[in-house]
């Protein structure tokens, strides 16, 4: 029996206040202003309860949505106008809006078996939704695969090719998923538990969209194996860029960031010392801004937002924001939250979570 | 006057503390961890709580040994009863020291060698079962059992072994087999309770990471990184008793129905030690909270928010020990079932407490456990 999807569905309705039900069954459900909003993030307010938020290029809060539960990462396609995100792993749904107001929200429930790790993306002309999974009896990576034009319908799934996938992203040519496989071992029993610290098999992955095959799989040498490959995003070269989390001795300074290209093998970015120690072993956000060729990092452990040059990998900034959240791409820069309330220069009363999505 | 745990009592006391607390919160400025005391709350939640836990259950498992070595021995009705009782206390120390599931504890699966919970489908089970009938011998050496299968070589299968279909052969000549499988894995415990010993006592260890936060610290760059670590302790165990260890036989009133319950998912069942052990994991963390002096990372005007949590553990652990008897029994008795729902509630208002006011009162900002990126 299938005890934690069971009761994760269960909570999911009790948490389903009125309120909430309300916004599903109205017209208004998410009054955008898209001349505004530029931007999406989830988040907790102050009475503990979860949304998502869309906001404008300064970081003010357009418009809220509530969410059952807490929320992580979010996906936007701009061909369908749908905004997506995923609830934490090891939660069980995810929330589809329609930022054109066409459509009501659409919440989807993991399939039995399995619970999504909080990232996912859409395919280039938007029908699909492709979600990270778990499928936890089995300890192995699963992308689910949901139908848009059929109310987002799981219509099949594929390996992930490792363990523990966490955020996900597309190629510009909309052919290839590339997948961060944190290669940490978890299961929803054992809550957010990590339990295989000691023997982690961190990857990287790109699996063909048409045919679920993998393509290319780099793992990490013996010495990184506790480097958690765990963000990704992609240049405007179509290079892949990845941000990691370090499970392994706090003294050490492994190096956090990378990139490679397909067919290639991966290569590090060499961040002064004193860089890597300000990202406390843990980046937990990662954008690229392919206008300005810029990659921007946060770490909500060393309280800092970090700018690289995406050509050189040298430093370009960085500067001290406490709980440094998410990270996306501005009109100049970058857009960083925290999760004491701070976006961009603004500052709203919620707790933003770690990522942020741009929506235009 | 000896207070009847209810469900209405559960709600009249999230009525009664809730407001102070959530006064505090509000009307208090953000607060700074007190880096003074922080490192002398390690050293006491090493030296006073996780070291004596691991070993008290050394110690506890030794006498397990012990007892399962007399029983193999000699089997008679009497050494089966003291195995049994051995065993019970066995997992009453585990159930003290099981919420420090980090370090030691995660490395080698040691956990899951010391407890494989749930058994989700029986898999477990099927093996125990396998060993038995097949007559494994490779199952009844210490050192070839553990590397089976984390399922055939812990509490769960000592537990089938002593209480499973079959069980009373251990009183006699037929039940040989069975006996030295059980002492293989009274051996296994044994060892790797010694293993959880010997690593947080080795004093240039983890001990010390743990009292001593810096820059040169393998675990803690600084004291904040430490005090993240204790309250996750706190926060995750008080998770696992309501999400794991609770929940997966009782899941409160679904749409005013009682839950029947489901209690051959309860852990323990078959040893009638399922409360039990949810007692001995709210002690441990009452305790810990209590020896370490974790109050003292509250600001002088926050105190009473250690006084709220204190209230919830004792009335926690005074509801679990009252759900007496077998677990079925327990599940179809409207009264102890009660307590069940008031020990569901307050695990909830408990993991609010400890997360939200105590987290955001020592300085780890508003919902500690928000804040751990991912």
């Amino acid at each position: 029996m299938n005890t934690g999807t069971l009761i994760d569905r269960r909570s999911f309705v009790k948490m389903a206040g009125a309120a909430w039900l309300a916004t599903l069954g109205s017209r208004r459900a998410f009054a955008l202003e898209r001349s505004d909003a530029v931007f999406a993030s989830t988040f907790m307010a102050p009475d503990g309860g979860y949304g998502i938020a869309t906001l404008t290029e300064e970081g003010e809060i357009v418009e809220r949505t509530a969410l059952p539960a807490r929320a992580h990462g979010m996906a936007f396609s701009p061909v369908t106008c749908r905004a997506v995100a995923f609830a934490r792993r090891p939660g069980t749904y995810a929330m589809i809006l329609a930022t054109d107001r066409t459509a009501e929200p659409v919440v989807i429930t993991a399939a039995e078996g399995r619970h999504f790790f909080g990232h996912g993306c859409f395919s280039a002309d938007g029908r699909l939704l492709y979600a990270t999974e778990n499928d936890f009896s089995a300890n192995r990576g699963m992308i689910g695969v949901y139908d848009g034009t059929r109310g987002f319908a799981r219509i099949g799934e594929f390996p992930t090719y490792g363990i523990g996938p966490h955020d996900m992203t597309l190629s510009a040519d909309g052919r290839t998923l590339v997948i961060a496989n944190g290669g940490i071992e978890t299961h929803p029993d054992f809550g957010r538990t990590k339990l295989n610290l000691d023997h982690m098999e961190p990857s990287l992955t790109l699996v063909d969209t048409a045919t679920g095959t993998l393509i290319e799989k780099h793992g990490l040498p013996p010495e990184l194996k506790q480097l958690s490959t765990r963000h990704v995003d992609i240049g405007a070269d179509g290079r892949i860029w990845f941000a990691c989390q370090y499970e392994g001795a706090r003294d050490d300074l492994p190096p956090l960031v990378g990139y490679f290209a397909k067919g290639e093998r991966l290569s590090f970015v060499p961040l002064p010392e004193s860089t890597t120690a300000a990202l406390a072993n843990y980046v937990g956000a990662i954008a690229i801004n392919r206008r300005e060729d810029l990659v921007g990092l946060t770490s909500p452990k060393g309280n800092v937002a970090v700018t690289l040059d995406a050509k050189t990998g040298a430093v370009v900034k960085e500067e001290p924001v406490a709980d440094a959240a998410g990270v996306a791409a501005a009109k100049s820069g970058f857009a960083v939250s925290s999760y004491d309330g701070q976006f961009i220069s603004r500052r709203s009363p919620v707790a933003w979570d770690q990522h942020i999505v741009r929506l235009a | 006057m000896r207070l009847r745990f209810s469900l209405t009592l559960g709600l009249l006391l999230l009525a009664v503390v809730a407001p102070a607390a959530a006064q505090e919160g509000a009307t208090l400025s953000p607060r700074a961890l007190d880096e003074a005391a922080l490192p002398g709350v390690m050293a006491k939640a090493v030296d006073y709580f996780i070291v004596p836990g691991y070993r008290d259950l050394s110690r506890a498992t030794a006498d397990l040994v012990e007892a399962s070595a007399a029983l193999c021995a000699t089997p008679s009705a009497p050494a089966l009863e003291a195995t049994r009782s051995a065993f019970s206390d066995v997992v009453r120390k585990w159930s003290t020291i099981e919420i420090v599931r980090l370090g030691p504890a995660l490395e080698q699966n040691r956990f899951e060698r010391f407890l494989f919970y749930p058994d989700r489908k029986s898999t477990g089970l099927k093996q125990v079962q396998a060993i038995l009938a097949k007559r494994d011998e490779s199952a009844t050496h210490a050192e070839s059992l553990k590397v089976k299968s984390v399922a055939v070589q812990g509490l769960g299968a000592f537990e089938y072994v002593l209480y499973g279909t079959g069980a009373e052969a251990l009183n006699g000549e037929d039940g040989r087999f069975r006996c030295r499988y059980g002492m293989a894995i009274s051996e296994n415990l044994k060892s790797i309770a010694g293993e959880l010993l010997a690593a947080w006592e080795e004093p240039e260890g983890i001990q010390s990471a743990w009292k001593a936060p810096g820059p040169d610290n393998p675990l803690f760059r600084d004291n904040k990184e430490a005090a993240t670590e204790l309250l996750g302790v706190l926060v995750h165990s008080v998770e696992m008793v309501k999400d794991q260890r609770l929940r997966p036989f009782y899941d409160g009133a679904i749409d005013g129905n009682p839950d029947k319950g489901r209690p051959k998912l309860a852990i323990y069942w078959r040893s009638g030690n399922t409360m039990a052990s949810i007692g001995a994991n709210l002690r441990g963390l009452q305790t810990l909270f209590s020896i370490a002096g974790m109050e003292n990372l509250l600001p002088g005007d926050s105190r009473s928010i250690a006084g709220s949590v204190n209230f919830l553990f004792k009335a926690l652990i005074s509801a679990s020990d009252r759900v007496e008897g077998p677990i079925d029994a327990a599940l179809a008795d409207n009264k102890r079932r009660s307590r069940l729902d008031f020990i569901a509630l307050n695990t909830a208002d408990l993991l609010d407490r400890l997360n939200r006011d105590f987290g955001g009162a020592i300085g780890l900002g508003a919902g500690f456990s928000f804040a751990d990126g991912d």
